[in-house]
C-alpha cells in the first residue's frame, strides 16, 4: 500500500480527480448568509453531512438548507426550532472568543485531502497555527486504554514523525493519542487534533492540558460549534476526519471494536496508506493492528520504519537522550525479556538468585530500561536498542 | 452474718482482684449488690440463688447485700457468679470462711450449680498470682489456662458442690492435665506448597525478618491469601511472655481451645467488620477487637478497599503504639496490639489491570477513585508494597516447589537476633519500628547506596517517607544477608518492593 503512496502525499496537487462520493456543490457557501447559515448547521444535532450534501446539491447553497430544515421538511422538530432560533453571528462571536477561524467548503483554505472522503464536513473551525498545503499529514491512533509499551511507542512515532518535519494527527484522547502528540510536540514538530465537541469545551477532563499545548504549538479542528458538548456519536465521526487529512494512518494498539479501527477502515476507504505496529498474539491489544496487516496495511515495528516508508527526511535521531549501557549480567536479564516476564523465570534461566534478579530489574528500571507490568518485568524500547547495541559490539 | 471471698473482674486484659463481701441480715429474702456491678453482674442476682439450692445448698431466705470492692472500679463480666455464690455461702457458714482465705474464685454458674466455661480466667489467675494469693478455684474447662501462671495452686472444678466439697475436704480435684509442651508447632500450611510467585515469597521473608506490614496488590486467583497465610508460619516462634499474651486475649475473647497458644495467631476479619469489631469495644463488657487478637501474629485485611473507612482509619493507633485504648462510657481499656499487617487489594475494581490475559474493563475515573482510595495514611504505614501477578497455567507448571517455611524461618530468626542486638539500647526489636530519623542515623548504609537512594529520590518521584521506608527495608534484607552494612544491592531489592500497582495509572499511589 505504501509504494503509491508517494503520489498522493505531495499535497493538494495530485487529487485533482473528482471525488467518488457525493460532495457538496460548488458556491454552495458563495455569499455571506451562507456562511451564516453554516454557522448554525454547524451547531445542529441532525445536520450531519450524510444528510445534507443531497439536500444541498438540490437547493444549492447553505441558506437554502437552513431554510429547509427551519421550515421542518429535512430532520427533526428540535433541530427545525434551533434552526430558526440560533443567532449566527452569536455562534461566530464565540467562535471568535475562542480564536477560531472557520473554514468553508469554498475557502482555499480548506484541506485539500479532506475534499476526497465521504461525507466531508461543510465547514471547520480551526485554531491555532496555520497548516501549509505541502506539509504530510500523518494520523497516529490507538486505544485510550493502552500499555506502557504502547504508550513508549506511540510517543517515538510521534518523536520521529515530528523530527522528519510531518504533522502528527490525533484525537486527542488519551492513551496512544496523547502519547503520539506528546512526543510530537517533544521533538518540536507539528501535531493537529481533531476534536469531538466544540473547540472550547475541554474534553476529555483529563486531556485538557494536553489540548491546550495543542492549542498553544500545534493546530486544532472541529467541525462542531463552539460549546457543542460530547456527544457519543460525535467520535465514530471525527475519525473520518482525522483519517481524512492524512495521506497515512498508524495503528499502534487497539481492542476489538473499538474507534482504532473506524479510523483505519476509513483510511483504506479513502485510499490512503495504512500502518499498524504488530503486538503479541496473545495481547488483546494487539487485535486492531494484526488484523490490519491481514488486510495489507504495512507492518512497521517503529518510527524508524514509517520515516523511512514515507519517504520522510531520514535523519532521525534516536529520542533516548544519553545511551545507556548495561553491565554483562544486565544485558544477561535483559536478553531474558522477551515479553513482560516473571522475575523467577528469568531467576532459573539464568540459575542465579531471585532477589539479585530483582535488583538487577530494579537497576535496569531505574534507568528506564526495563519497567515493571503487573509483576512482571518487560524492556523498555530503550532497554530494546541497548541490550541489540552491546550484543552486537560483543559478537 | 458476714463473710468475704477474692473475685477476679478483667478490664481489657487485665485482672482486678475484688473483694466480695457478703452480708446476711434481717428481712424480706432479698439480693442486693452494690460497688458498681455491670450488667453482667446484675444478671448473676436471679442466677446464684437457683444454682446454689441445685448443689443441694440452702439459701438463706433473709436480707442479703453482697458488695464488691474497690468501690470505685466498675466489675463486668460472669466471672463474678463463682465467688458472689461462696461469698453467700461463707457468710451462712455452710462454707469454712478461714479456709477460703487466700483464694480466688472465678467462673460462670449455671442454673444446675455447674461451672461453666468462662472467659478470661487466665488474666483471673494472673491478677491472683500477682497478688500472692495461695490459689485459683475456676471452672474444669479453664484449668489449663489457668496452670500457665507460675506458683499458683488451681483447682478446676465442674460443679459448685466439688468446690464447696473441696473446702470442707470431702473433695479432690483431678490433676490439671498439662498438655505436652510441643516445643515444635505444627502448621497445617506450609510456605513449600506456594508453587511459583518467587518474588512474593522473597518479600515474604523481607517483611517476616523485619516486621515489616505488607501490602500485595495483584488480580484475583494471583494468591494472595494462600501468601498471607503462610507468613505466620515464617514468623519466629513465640517466645513463652508473647504467648501468654497472646493466650491471654483470646482468654479474654473466650476463644481458647485449651492451654497455651503457640501458634502466632494469622486473622482475617471480613471486610464488612464493625469498627467495634475490628478494633474492639462492645457496650458494657469490653471485648478485644480483630487486631488485638492477632497481637504477635498477623492480621490479615483482604480487599483493603472494601473496609469499612472508620475501621481501617482506627488501624493507624495499634500500627503506632501496639496497642488500642478503648473509652467508652463504662469505662476505658486497653488492649495489646502489636501485629504484622498484611492487605491486599486488587489493581482495579475489575481486578485486571495490567492482567496480560484480560482486559481490564473499569472506566478510567472508578480507576482513579480505587486508586484514591489505596492510599493515604494507613497505606503510607506500610513498608512493602508488591505487586503479586496471576501466573499463567505455564507459568505455574515450570515450577518447583519454594522452599518450606522451617528453613525460611531459621534465616528470619537469625536476621531478628542480629535486630534485637542493635536496638537493645532503644527497647525496640524490629527494624520496622524505627522512626525515621533513627533509621537513617543507625542503618550504616553505604556510600553508594545512599547514592542509589538519592538518584531515586531526584528522578523518580520517591518522598521522603518512602525513603525511610526504602531505607528500613534494606536494612532488614541486609540483616538477612548477615551484613553489618546496608549495601547498594541491598537498596535496589528494597525499591523494588515499592510497586505502586499495576500500571502507570497507579503511579501515584505511594
Amino acid at each position: 500500500m505504501s509504494a503509491e503512496s508517494s503520489s498522493r502525499r505531495s499535497g493538494t496537487g495530485t487529487l485533482t480527480a473528482p471525488s467518488p462520493w457525493p460532495v457538496w456543490p460548488d458556491g454552495f457557501d458563495a455569499t455571506p448568509a451562507d456562511r451564516r447559515a453554516l454557522l448554525v448547521l454547524s451547531a445542529l444535532r441532525g445536520a450531519t453531512p450524510r444528510a445534507l450534501i443531497p439536500i444541498a446539491n438540490r437547493v444549492g447553497s447553505a441558506s437554502g438548507v437552513l431554510a429547509e430544515i427551519a421550515a421542518g421538511r429535512v430532520g427533526s422538530e428540535n433541530d427545525a426550532a434551533f434552526a430558526r432560533s440560533l443567532d449566527p453571528a452569536e455562534i461566530g462571536a464565540a467562535a471568535r472568543r475562542c480564536g477560531a477561524r472557520f473554514v468553508t467548503w469554498g475557502s482555499p483554505d480548506y484541506p485539500a485531502q479532506l475534499r476526497h472522503i465521504h461525507d466531508p464536513p461543510a465547514a471547520l473551525y480551526v485554531q491555532g497555527r496555520e497548516t501549509s498545503g505541502s506539509e504530510v499529514l500523518v494520523a497516529v491512533v490507538g486505544a485510550r486504554r493502552c500499555t506502557s509499551l504502547g504508550r513508549e511507542i506511540a510517543s517515538a512515532i510521534g518523536h520521529g514523525l515530528g523530527a522528519a518535519g510531518a504533522t502528527v494527527v490525533s484525537g486527542a484522547a488519551r492513551g496512544i493519542d496523547a502519547a503520539a502528540h506528546e512526543g510530537a510536540l517533544e521533538a518540536g514538530g507539528a501535531t493537529l487534533a481533531v476534536l469531538g465537541t466544540g473547540l472550547d469545551v475541554g474534553y476529555p477532563v483529563g486531556g485538557r492540558r494536553l489540548v491546550e499545548r495543542i492549542r498553544a504549538a500545534g493546530t486544532l479542528v472541529a467541525e462542531y460549534a463552539p460549546g457543542t458538548p460530547p456527544h457519543p456519536w460525535h467520535f465514530p465521526a471525527r475519525n473520518r476526519i482525522v483519517a481524512g487529512l492524512c495521506c497515512a494512518t498508524v495503528v499502534v494498539e487497539g481492542a476489538v471494536g473499538s474507534g482504532s479501527m473506524i479510523t483505519a477502515e476509513h483510511a483504506m476507504e479513502f485510499g490512503r496508506d495504512v500502518y499498524a505496529v504488530p503486538g503479541a498474539v496473545t495481547n488483546p491489544l494487539s487485535a486492531v493492528p494484526m488484523q490490519l496487516i491481514r488486510e495489507g496495511a504495512t507492518m512497521i515495528r517503529g518510527a524508524e520504519d514509517l520515516v523511512n516508508d514515507l519517504g520522510l527526511d531520514s535523519a532521525l535521531e534516536h529520542p533516548v537522550a544519553p545511551r545507556e549501557v548495561p553491565s554483562e549480567a544486565e544485558r544477561k536479564v535483559l536478553d531474558r525479556l522477551a515479553g513482560p516476564t516473571l522475575p523467577d523465570v528469568v531467576a532459573s534461566a539464568l540459575s542465579v538468585g531471585v532477589p539479585e534478579v530483582v535488583g538487577t530489574l530494579m537497576r535496569l528500571e531505574l534507568r528506564g530500561l526495563v519497567r515493571s507490568v503487573g509483576g512482571r518485568y518487560e524492556a523498555t524500547l530503550a532497554g530494546t536498542r541497548a541490550g541489540r547495541r552491546t550484543r552486537g559490539q560483543t559478537d | 452474718m458476714y463473710g468475704c471471698v477474692n473475685g477476679v473482674t478483667v478490664i481489657g486484659v487485665r485482672g482486678h482482684l475484688v473483694a466480695v463481701e457478703a452480708h446476711i441480715g434481717r428481712g424480706l429474702p432479698s439480693l442486693t449488690l452494690t460497688g458498681q456491678p455491670g450488667a453482667a453482674v446484675q444478671d448473676a442476682r436471679d442466677r446464684i440463688r437457683p444454682a446454689v439450692e441445685s448443689a443441694r445448698l440452702e439459701w438463706p431466705l433473709r436480707r442479703i447485700v453482697v458488695n464488691l470492692s474497690p468501690g470505685n472500679l466498675r466489675k463486668d463480666g460472669p466471672g463474678l457468679d463463682l465467688p458472689v455464690a461462696m461469698g453467700v455461702l461463707a457468710a451462712s457458714r455452710q462454707a469454712p470462711a478461714a479456709r477460703l482465705d487466700g483464694w480466688a474464685f472465678a467462673g460462670e454458674l449455671s442454673l444446675k450449680g455447674d461451672l461453666v466455661p468462662t472467659p478470661g480466667v487466665l488474666s483471673a489467675a494472673i491478677a491472683a498470682g500477682r497478688s500472692g494469693l495461695r490459689g485459683i478455684v475456676v471452672p474444669s474447662g479453664n484449668a489449663a489456662e489457668a496452670s500457665l501462671v507460675d506458683g499458683l495452686e488451681v483447682v478446676g472444678a465442674s460443679a459448685l458442690s466439688d468446690v464447696v466439697a473441696y473446702f470442707r475436704g470431702g473433695w479432690t480435684p483431678p490433676a490439671p492435665t498439662e498438655s505436652a509442651p510441643a516445643s515444635v508447632v505444627s502448621w497445617s500450611v506450609d510456605l513449600s506448597e506456594v508453587r511459583g510467585q518467587a518474588q512474593a515469597r522473597r518479600a515474604l521473608e523481607v517483611a517476616a525478618a523485619g516486621g515489616h506490614n505488607l501490602l500485595m496488590i495483584g488480580s484475583p486467583g494471583a494468591g494472595k491469601t494462600m501468601l498471607a497465610r503462610r507468613l505466620a508460619t515464617i514468623l519466629p516462634a513465640l517466645s513463652r511472655d508473647e504467648a501468654l499474651e497472646v493466650t491471654q486475649l483470646h482468654s479474654v475473647a473466650g476463644l481458647l481451645p485449651g492451654g497455651l497458644v503457640r501458634e502466632r495467631p494469622f486473622r482475617a476479619p471480613h471486610h464488612t467488620v464493625s469498627a467495634a469489631g475490628l478494633l474492639g469495644g462492645g457496650s458494657s463488657f469490653l471485648r478485644p477487637g480483630e487486631v488485638s487478637l492477632a497481637h504477635h501474629g498477623v492480621l490479615f485485611l483482604d480487599e483493603l478497599t472494601e473496609f469499612r473507612r472508620d475501621a481501617v482509619e482506627g488501624l493507624r493507633q495499634p500500627l503506632e503504639d501496639g496497642r488500642v485504648v478503648i473509652i467508652r462510657m463504662a469505662g476505658s481499656a486497653e488492649f495489646p496490639a502489636r501485629f504484622t499487617l498484611v492487605a491486599a487489594a486488587n489493581p482495579c475494581p475489575c481486578g485486571f489491570l495490567g492482567d496480560p490475559a484480560r482486559r481490564c474493563v473499569c472506566r478510567d475515573d472508578r480507576i482513579q477513585t480505587y486508586a484514591a482510595k489505596l492510599s493515604g495514611p494507613l497505606v503510607d504505614r506500610i513498608d512493602i508494597r508488591l505487586t503479586v501477578p496471576r501466573l499463567t497455567r505455564h507459568e505455574l507448571l515450570g515450577e518447583t516447589p519454594g522452599e518450606p517455611s522451617a528453613a525460611v524461618r531459621d534465616r528470619v530468626e537469625a536476621a531478628r537476633e542480629r535486630q534485637r542486638r542493635r536496638y537493645a539500647d532503644l527497647g525496640l526489636s524490629s527494624n520496622a519500628q524505627l522512626p525515621g530519623p533513627a533509621i537513617r542515623r543507625l542503618s550504616r548504609a553505604t556510600p553508594a547506596a545512599h547514592e542509589l537512594l538519592a538518584g531515586a529520590v531526584d528522578r523518580h518521584g520517591l518522598t521522603g517517607r518512602g525513603f525511610d521506608r526504602a531505607l528500613k527495608v534494606a536494612r532488614t534484607i541486609a540483616d538477612l544477608a548477615d551484613d553489618d552494612h546496608v549495601g547498594a544491592d541491598h537498596v535496589v531489592e528494597a525499591l523494588a518492593y515499592r510497586s505502586s500497582g499495576t500500571t502507570h495509572r497507579l503511579e501515584h499511589v505511594g
